[in-house]
């Protein structure tokens, strides 16, 4: 590139509009990628906590609703023939699961009651391991977004003060009206930056958290589930 | 999912969309800042500014002392010879009346009251005694006495001449003309520069130091030694005090140049080659007395 096309160049540059789209449209394409990626990572971010916030709230309210149906006296026989028609989640599932390979223990002919309890703790086990994993997905994408966005931003700002440096060299002139498009341009991609990684970080800690308790609570049902039907185990036996 | 990712691309959308209305119709235009220009001195120049007073009221433009608003004039005769000065006809300088028109008047005016007083002496003792010395009291008896008139000679009474009877002026005074009235002076000087001393008024200075010194010979590092004297002067190039060593004599032999520049320096007086004008720069001197930069170089 010659010095005469920078200052072709540059010469709208200084005459641009600072306005968002004005500050878009005139920007480096590398800069506008870096612009379009974050603004994409950003609606994603919001996407996904808007979706886990749902989630989690709907988790919780099942988990209560089960506990209270569980605790209230009512066979289990009838609970699981309730629960097992329809796909549940969480706790629901941890306890079909577990009925399930009860069930299936003292259905067939040979009633296996060695290693009954081991399988249950297993099957609990991984069902736990299950819902976890479904609790949490898409939560490293909030935790990569709020790491690197502003690295991403900050990658966007000096590709910016370069081009700004340019025109300054084209234009051989260093006041304001040449340096200052480049450099707003340059600190709108580090503002977009900021913007996506903000959210994404505090939705990281605050769904980690939350999933955390979750897995805590699905562990303690399964110990205490585990325990009834250890018991139930040992009087048939 | 699907739902999130919904209101999550919308809510972003809002967000543009306002920053749209809110940040973007103002363009921010800078207008280009002044270049302020700016000169670069050395310290000598800076310390030898004729600045003015901090606090004096700034006078828009350095104008010319002048009272008057010059007409401007322009020449009947142009080929005439050039006057400095127009002829300014006053009352109190008039050609002498010719002495036939000498009004009657004049002698009246001119008639002296009788000044003598007279002395009263009593016959006394004392009075015998100070006969010999001048008695004061007649004076002072004479002084209250009406002065003599002016002998400038009365203006005469011409009808044709009544401006410049009533004018009350001196003959000598002509006014300053220039463009516009302005009566304050102008700060600085003339040139804007300070009065130096001129390299050849410090050499002629040596130069007369070096006739009259007899420096004291015999020591092994004589062209090395330099003996600094402070040398006061008064504004007629004589001394003001006795010329002083401003180093101590670190042996016998450095004593004898200290004296002898001491008596150098006295025995020179007056020294005329300093300009009185600039009596402020020679007030004190140092003078550096030593073979090699008064004989060797």
């Amino acid at each position: 590139m010659n010095p005469a096309e920078v200052a072709q160049s540059a010469l709208p540059l200084t005459s641009s509009d600072l306005s968002i789209f004005g500050l878009f449209w005139s920007a480096h394409i590398i800069v506008k990628a870096v612009m379009l990626g974050l603004l994409i990572a950003s609606i994603w971010v919001w996407a996904i906590a808007i979706d886990k916030t749902v989630l989690y709230a709907r988790t919780r309210h099942a988990m209560d609703r089960f506990e209270k149906t569980f605790w209230s006296g009512q066979s289990l026989e009838e609970l699981y023939r309730t629960l097992s028609a329809r796909p549940s989640h969480s706790m629901a599932a941890l306890f079909v699961a577990a009925m399930r390979e009860w069930k299936r223990s003292f259905e067939t002919q040979a009633r296996s009651f060695a290693g009954l309890q081991m399988r249950i703790e297993k099957v609990m086990e991984v069902t736990i391991a299950r819902e976890v994993e479904r609790l949490e997905r898409r939560l490293l994408v909030l935790a990569t977004v709020g790491s690197a966005g502003p690295f991403i931003g900050l990658f966007g700002t000096v590709w910016g003060i370069m081009t700004s440096f340019q025109s300054i060299a084209a234009s051989k002139n260093t006041s304001l009206a040449v340096v200052a498009p480049g450099i707003a341009e340059a600190l709108f991609a580090t503002a977009i930056g900021l913007v996506a990684a903000i959210p994404a970080t505090i939705f990281y800690n605050k769904f980690a958290s939350e999933v955390n308790k979750q897995a805590q609570r699905l562990e303690g049902f399964a110990d205490e589930f585990s325990a009834i039907l250890s018991r139930q185990i040992d009087e048939r036996a | 999912m699907k739902t999130g990712l919904t209101i999550s691309a919308s809510a972003h959308a809002a967000v543009l969309l306002w920053a749209l209305v809110s940040f973007a119709p103002k363009a921010l235009n800078a207008p280009p800042t002044e270049s302020m220009p700016v000169d670069l001195i050395s310290s000598t120049e800076f310390s030898q500014l004729r600045a003015g007073a901090r606090n004096a009221p700034k006078a828009e433009t350095p104008k010319p002392l002048v009272e008057k608003i010059a007409e401007k004039k322009t020449p009947a005769d142009p080929a005439a010879k050039v006057v400095d000065k127009p002829e300014l006809v006053t009352a109190s300088a008039q050609t002498p009346p010719p002495p036939e028109k000498v009004p009657e008047r004049k002698p009246a005016e001119n008639k002296e009251p009788k000044a003598e007083p007279k002395v009263e002496q009593k016959p006394d003792a004392i009075a015998d005694v100070l006969k010999k010395e001048p008695k004061p009291e007649p004076k002072k008896e004479a002084k209250p006495q009406p002065k003599k008139p002016d002998p400038k000679p009365q203006p005469k009474f011409d009808a044709n001449r009544i401006a410049a009877l009533l004018d009350k002026r001196d003959p000598q005074r002509v006014a300053a003309a220039g463009d516009t009235l302005n009566h304050t002076l102008a700060f600085g000087t003339a040139t804007g520069d300070s009065p130096k001393l001129a390299q050849s008024e410090l050499d002629a200075l040596r130069a007369r130091l070096r006739e009259c010194w007899n420096p004291p010979a015999g020591a092994t590092n004589a062209e090395k030694l330099k003996v600094p004297i402070l040398i006061r002067f008064k504004q007629d190039g004589t001394l003001a005090s006795p010329p002083q060593p401003e180093s101590a004599a670190a042996d016998s032999f450095m004593q004898a140049m200290i004296d002898s520049a001491v008596r150098a320096t006295i025995r020179c007086q007056p020294y005329t080659m300093l300009s009185p004008a600039k009596y402020d720069l020679w007030k004190e001197i140092v003078v550096d007395f030593s073979l090699e930069g008064m004989f060797g170089g």
